[in-house]
């Protein structure tokens, strides 16, 4: 039942960021697409009206979570505190430029926001790369429980160590590419003309530039911890992922190279999705590695709620979900028509 | 509570972003159903100035859900940074809730909202209101799920202790039907209507006096006036009736904070005016309804009500000024609603609602009075339930992050308070630009081509 639950938390985050991560690419890349104040407006037209239904999936992932992990949910959100803030704030930044930006018809006011809009996405994209570094690298959990962490330390990977280090900003760094490859990639299907070109020629460079950078944070992964490789190898749902990773990767370099923009961007959706699903089992039962004592760690064991809890959400989670399925198959196809 | 209290500024920092959020969702609570009736009646009538209507009120709509969205996003993440403790401890019951209202209403209300606004031609009419009553039942059911995760703070049910102390749901049907919750979703319902009335009457007031679009200001005024004293009466009478009663009952304590009551004793007084002074245990300068109050908690005159001496003071609300004067003043405010949406109701019945000034004055300089009477209500709903988080489990000064320090919440706070006066300059600046165009105007922001929307 624990089990189900952790893959039911985890497939919400990563239908949040495979969802949301392509408004966090397409917002990074904006000034690098879109020269003109028309060409821009492409780019807001093609996140605009379902950035807010793209943004609830982070509402339902913290509302899953909260429902099944409360604990885990109080010892991270708490640990991370100025970090979820910085979060939240660029999160509001980033929907109040989509809303705002469009109402005046000013270069100023359209600058400005434009400003906004590229800076909350970069930041939101590096600090949750640096989130899912810290799950990772491990925080300095204690016996308790509980954490607190500074922005960062001395940049080591042991003991009591900070948000940021070289490992987790290596993993941030990795992330923002990916997120820009993988917004690069939805802007080449969903715009026309030079937008679209620059999309295109950006995608290639940035999926090129992913390749390396995966080798190198793998590397630096077996490294800090050792036991990760073995545990990984030993688990089917990790070989399964590497697989789906490896087929959508082949998609999405093929879909760039022959315009079949549609077959590459999902192809990058499951790059991703694939990548955390990988990530997600090899570090499972533990949901928050302590860097102080192992034991002390958080697993999904220690986190979920009790029997009732979960029994319970089995029963409206499911039927809430395919409930959430049908509006957005309804809308998607009933927009679609004339 | 203190300022030296470590609870003291993540309790603060709640209550700002708590009351600032509520600003916009008991608008679109309000705003919802007369969407869907105006809708409806497009759809009875072939009438197009009914759908001029919701062309307009789904942008204020669309505008107040946009703010609602991420002023609430902190609401929910609140809970892990600043309430860790409290998360821990009833994680296993809120969490129901919690997640209900993300997974049931957020998806629901969030689908819908852009079909809503931009999508009238493409849905067609049929469908188009079956946006409108979608998105309506989505922010009603989130004000659902969200008061039964109050309604447990207030007065715990279907619970139990499990076995590292924490508590666990044992009764999902008894927790998700407290009859707490229910006489609050009321009560809160009909309130959120009061505003979303209001600010439709404002707007029809404003257009009345300037004289234009005069078929769009009659429509308003015409809903916004009889909602208006439907809801201003049923806020009061039963549902906020219901509400003290529940009170009355399960937190004896609270109401007799709430009146500023010390003495306990049968004939109970309401007090009118009157200042509590807690140093001499006494209400300065009452005038009071003798035995109203024994009346109103317990239906007899000789109703006992109990007073604050008979309770330990540790278990008195810990600021009875603020939750008397919060409480006094949202009764006040809610008589003057019904006052005023009766003089708007029969100028209305008269003929001659369009044409009296004074009355369309009121009206236009009205619309902030229910988003004061809604927050002192929750005001008053949150100081009774001092100095407990959960109800007689669980206190207020237990629940906080214990890692976090007051400085890191202080700074949080002064960043939401400059992020979100930022933002509310935006909103009235964007609000009061909607209005100024009317309902004829274009639509806002980004146009949205066809092949722009599309699956995953």
């Amino acid at each position: 039942m624990i089990a189900i639950w952790y893959c039911v938390v985890s497939f919400m985050l990563i239908a949040y960021i495979t969802l949301d991560g392509r408004n966090f690419g397409a917002g990074m890349l904006h000034w690098l697409v879109a020269r003109t104040p028309e060409e821009r407006r492409q780019v807001v037209a093609a996140i605009g009206p379902l950035w807010t239904w793209h943004e609830v999936w982070l509402v339902g992932f913290g509302g899953t979570l909260v429902a099944a992990f409360p604990k885990l949910m109080a010892s991270a959100f708490s640990g991370y505190y100025l970090a979820m803030f910085l979060i939240l704030w660029c999160l509001i930044l980033r929907g109040v430029s989509i809303e705002v930006g469009g109402h005046i018809n000013d270069r100023l006011w359209q600058g400005f926001w434009d400003f906004v809009f590229v800076f909350a996405n970069v930041l939101l994209a590096v600090l949750f790369g640096a989130a899912a570094g810290n799950v990772a690298r491990g925080v300095p959990l204690d016996s308790q429980g509980n954490f607190s962490m500074a922005f960062f330390t001395n940049f080591g990977v042991h003991g009591h160590v900070g948000l940021l280090d070289w490992y987790t900003v290596s993993i941030a760094v990795f992330a923002a590419v990916l997120l820009a490859a993988h917004g690069a990639t939805y802007l080449a299907l969903k715009t026309a003309g030079s937008v679209h070109d620059r999309s295109v020629i950006l995608a290639r460079y940035l999926w090129a530039a992913v390749l390396p950078l995966f080798v190198v944070i793998t590397t630096e992964s077996c490294t800090i911890r050792p036991e990760l490789p073995l545990r990984a190898a030993a688990n089917p749902i990790c070989w399964l992922g590497s697989l789906v990773v490896v087929t959508a990767a082949v998609a999405v370099f093929s879909g760039l190279s022959r315009q079949r923009e549609q077959r590459a961007f999902v192809g990058s959706n499951f790059v991703i999705a694939g990548l955390l699903a990988t990530g997600g089992a090899t570090i499972f039962p533990v949901m928050l590695h302590s860097t102080l004592a192992p034991e002390d760690s958080l697993t999904a064991y220690t986190a979920a709620a009790g029997p009732n809890a979960l029994r319970f959400a089995s029963m409206w989670w499911p039927f809430a979900f395919t409930l959430a399925i049908v509006y957005f198959v309804f809308i998607s196809r009933r927009m679609k028509e004339r | 509570m203190n300022v030296t209290e470590p609870a003291f500024w993540s309790r603060f920092q709640f209550g700002f972003t708590i009351v600032y959020h509520y600003l916009f969702p008991q608008l679109t609570m309000g705003l919802g159903w007369f969407l869907v009736y105006w809708k409806w009646r497009a759809l009875r009538s072939g009438d197009d100035k009914y759908n001029d209507a919701v062309r307009f009120w789904a942008k204020i709509f669309g505008l107040n859900f946009a703010v609602g969205v991420v002023t609430g996003i902190p609401m929910e993440f609140q809970f892990g940074t600043n309430w860790a403790d409290f998360s821990k401890y009833a994680g296993g019951v809120i969490g129901q809730t919690l997640g209900m209202e993300g997974m049931f209403a957020f998806f629901l209300e969030s689908a819908f909202v852009g079909a809503l606004i931009w999508g009238e031609k493409r849905l067609g009419p049929r469908y188009h209101f079956l946006a409108a009553v979608a998105v309506a039942t989505g922010s009603w059911l989130s004000g659902y799920f969200i008061l039964v995760t109050n309604a447990f703070m207030q007065h715990p049910v279907g619970y139990h202790v499990e076995g590292d102390g924490s508590l666990g749901i044992a009764n999902l049907k008894a927790y998700l039907l407290n009859p707490w919750a229910m006489v609050q979703f009321l009560h809160n319902q009909t309130a959120a209507l009061v505003t979303g009335s209001f600010v439709v009457a404002a707007v029809g007031a404003f257009y009345g006096l300037r004289k234009i679009h005069s078929t769009q200001a009659q429509l308003y005024l015409r809903a916004g006036t009889l909602a208006g004293l439907v809801a201003s009466i049923l806020v009061a009478f039963p549902t906020g009736d219901l509400q003290a009663k529940m009170v009355g009952h399960h937190q004896p304590v609270t109401l007799a904070a709430m009146e500023g009551r010390f003495e306990g004793g049968p004939m109970a007084g309401v007090a009118l005016i009157g200042q509590p002074n807690v140093e001499t245990r006494r209400l300065d300068n009452p005038i009071e309804v003798p035995g109203a109050l024994s009346f109103l908690a317990y239906g007899t005159f000789q109703g006992y009500v109990h007073g604050l001496n008979e309770y330990d003071q540790k278990v008195w609300p810990d600021n009875i000024e603020l939750l008397y004067y919060s409480f006094h003043l949202m009764i006040t405010l809610g008589t003057i609603f019904i006052a005023v949406m009766a003089l708007a109701a029969f100028q209305n019945w008269r003929g001659r609602l369009t044409s009296s000034n004074s009355t369309l004055w009121i009206l236009m300089l009205a619309f902030p009075l229910p988003y004061i009477a809604n927050t002192l209500g929750w005001m008053t709903a949150e100081l009774g339930r001092q100095p407990w988080l959960i109800y007689g489990l669980f206190q207020t000064r237990a629940g906080y992050s214990k890692v976090v320090s007051a400085g890191d919440t202080i700074f949080t706070l002064i960043g939401f308070t400059g992020l979100y006066f930022v933002l509310g300059l935006l909103f009235l600046y964007l609000i009061g630009r909607e209005v100024y165009h009317g309902p004829h105007a274009e639509l806002p922001g980004v146009k949205v081509e066809p092949e722009e929307v599309h699956a995953v």
